[in-house]
């Protein structure tokens, strides 16, 4: 460990702590606090079982609304992704569109929320919508990505034959980049059900809308056992979307090696 | 082995006016200062079935590229069926539909399957909507089917490319080729990495091909002996250059370039590449 180390730790800290007094971040709260837990579990435990069909469908109403707003956002993120890959398009179609899906991007969903509450008023809808811009701007960036990786022999053995463009499109890029595209589907769904989940909180619909009720009639409880709902729709949806990579995904991108295995 | 036997003389002609492709002193650099190909000429008879031969690095594939367009020579002519090839050039890029191409690489789509990698050769002949809906019209699935066998894939219509052996791969590549109705097929050492056995299987399915369809195959090797025995002509590059230009007709060799080289010279080249 040379000095020039030491003092470098030594700010880190010094500026942990001034930070910390600034946005009063104090540990002590913290291990004060935990009791408080206890409290909630206790409430957990007290809350009538008359609840739970309710929560299972806010969090049924929480996964349509991802599912609507990935499914949407995929399909303009699609077309989109193709005008801004670079080896499909010259610099003057391929710079508006990306430096338009940057700008999307600069939203998180909860902004985008509160944008289309104001637009089209409460509720899913607004939720939805949300949901599909952060899905256009995230998919795209991440498919035109994955379509500037794509061999370039497949593309220039079928571009000799003197296709069009859009036969290049469908026949070879649509193909080579379909595993990257269902890969980013099933983790678009993924994120968006966790972020559905707290868009209730700006009145956007969804199992946060209950979320955000309970707590502010201090009924944490009944918070928490929908919080509880959403962890667990997070993990089967997280354990199907693992099943069905390997299925589609793996096999695909391995191709022979996987297919000798199995054997 | 073929036995060689040189003659100033040819008793035979191979020589036609019925070029389909014609360099002209072509040259090519991929940067300003060093050039791939150096002052090549080349002239090349419809129905030829016509060998380059030449180490890795020697130019040999640049020549394919500048014959489908895809390279632009920087200086001399070259000219296809009397047209210059461009991309850009919009007649030559109908032609393009009928230049069957096959690079080293193979250039097969992965995930599609071996019916789909072949009927992307009639894509020119479909309509957007057509194309777009992928709604290949009978006649051209019937057509690929008739290739399927003909390369002897029937039965693996489904699978998809990227569970073919390499010899099979080739073979998508051929028939996706044919499905263009080619009147030229280029192909970049189709069968550099095939055992001997299925090296020759290749060879004669392509030459089966070439009758059948009167072809001009132009094939790149860098197996000599390969060469020797499938083509009609051959030509040897040699570090951007062409060094050697012979005719094959059976057991007889003939030199086109004897002009300032002697018969000694040329066994010498040739034992020198193929010992390469």
């Amino acid at each position: 460990m040379t000095p020039k180390n030491n003092i470098i730790i030594g700010i880190i800290i010094a500026l942990l702590v001034v930070a910390s007094y600034n946005v009063d971040a104090n540990p002590v709260d913290f291990v004060e606090g935990l009791p408080n837990l206890g409290v909630v579990l206790e409430e957990m435990v007290s809350v009538e079982p008359k609840y739970i069909p309710t929560a299972l469908w806010a969090m049924f109403e929480t996964i349509q609304m991802a599912f609507i707003g990935t499914t949407v956002g995929v399909a303009i993120a699609l077309p989109l992704s193709m005008f801004a890959a670079r080896n499909l398009n010259s610099k003057y179609v391929y710079a508006p569109i990306r430096a338009l899906l940057a700008a999307i991007r600069t939203f998180p969903s909860i902004l985008w929320a509160i944008l289309f509450v104001i637009m089209v008023g409460l509720g899913p809808f607004a939720g939805v919508l949300a949901i599909i811009m952060y899905t256009i701007g995230f998919v795209a960036k991440l498919q035109y990505e994955a379509i500037e990786t794509i061999d370039s022999d497949p593309m220039d053995a079928v571009s000799s034959i003197g296709v069009s463009k859009w036969q290049l499109i469908r026949y070879v890029v649509i193909p080579e980049s379909a595993s990257h595209l269902l890969s980013q589907m099933l983790y678009m769904f993924d994120y968006n059900v966790r972020q559905t989940s707290i868009l209730g909180l700006v009145g956007a619909g969804g199992i946060g809308f209950y979320i955000i009720n309970y707590i502010k009639f201090f009924e944490y409880g009944k918070a928490a056992i929908f919080m509880v709902v959403v962890l667990v729709a997070v993990l089967v949806i997280d354990w199907v979307s693992v099943k069905i990579r390997d299925k589609y995904i793996i096999k695909s991108q391995h191709g022979m090696e996987v297919t000798a295995k199995s054997k | 082995m073929i036995q060689i036997q040189m003659t100033k003389n040819p008793s035979f002609s191979l020589i036609s006016t019925n070029k389909i492709i014609q360099m002209n002193d072509v040259w090519t650099s991929y940067d300003s200062k060093n050039f791939a190909l150096e002052g090549i000429n080349m002239s090349i008879d419809r129905g030829t079935n016509y060998a380059i031969v030449g180490q890795s690095g020697s130019g040999k594939s640049t020549l394919l590229k500048l014959m489908n367009g895809m390279m632009i020579p920087s200086k001399g002519t070259i000219k296809i069926d009397y047209v210059t090839p461009n991309m850009n050039n919009k007649k030559f890029k109908k032609m393009m539909h009928s230049i069957g191409y096959i690079p080293q690489s193979l250039g097969l789509v992965r995930n599609s399957t071996v019916l789909e990698n072949i009927l992307i050769g009639s894509l020119p002949r479909l309509n957007k909507i057509q194309s777009l809906f992928k709604k290949f019209p009978e006649p051209e699935i019937q057509e690929a089917k008739k290739i399927i066998s003909q390369v002897g894939l029937s039965g693996k219509e489904d699978r998809k490319a990227y569970m073919l052996s390499g010899g099979e791969k080739r073979r998508v590549a051929i028939a996706r080729a044919l499905m263009q109705k080619p009147t030229i097929l280029l192909a970049d050492e189709i069968v550099s990495e095939l055992d001997h056995v299925t090296a020759r299987e290749i060879m004669d399915l392509i030459a089966d091909a070439q009758k059948l369809m009167n072809l001009t195959a132009i094939m790149v090797h860098h197996d000599m002996q390969l060469a020797l025995e499938y083509a009609n002509r051959v030509a040897v590059i040699k570090e951007g250059q062409k060094i050697l230009e012979i005719g094959v007709e059976g057991e007889t060799i003939v030199d086109f370039q004897t002009g300032d080289m002697s018969t000694e010279e040329i066994m010498e080249m040739y034992a020198d590449d193929t010992q390469k």
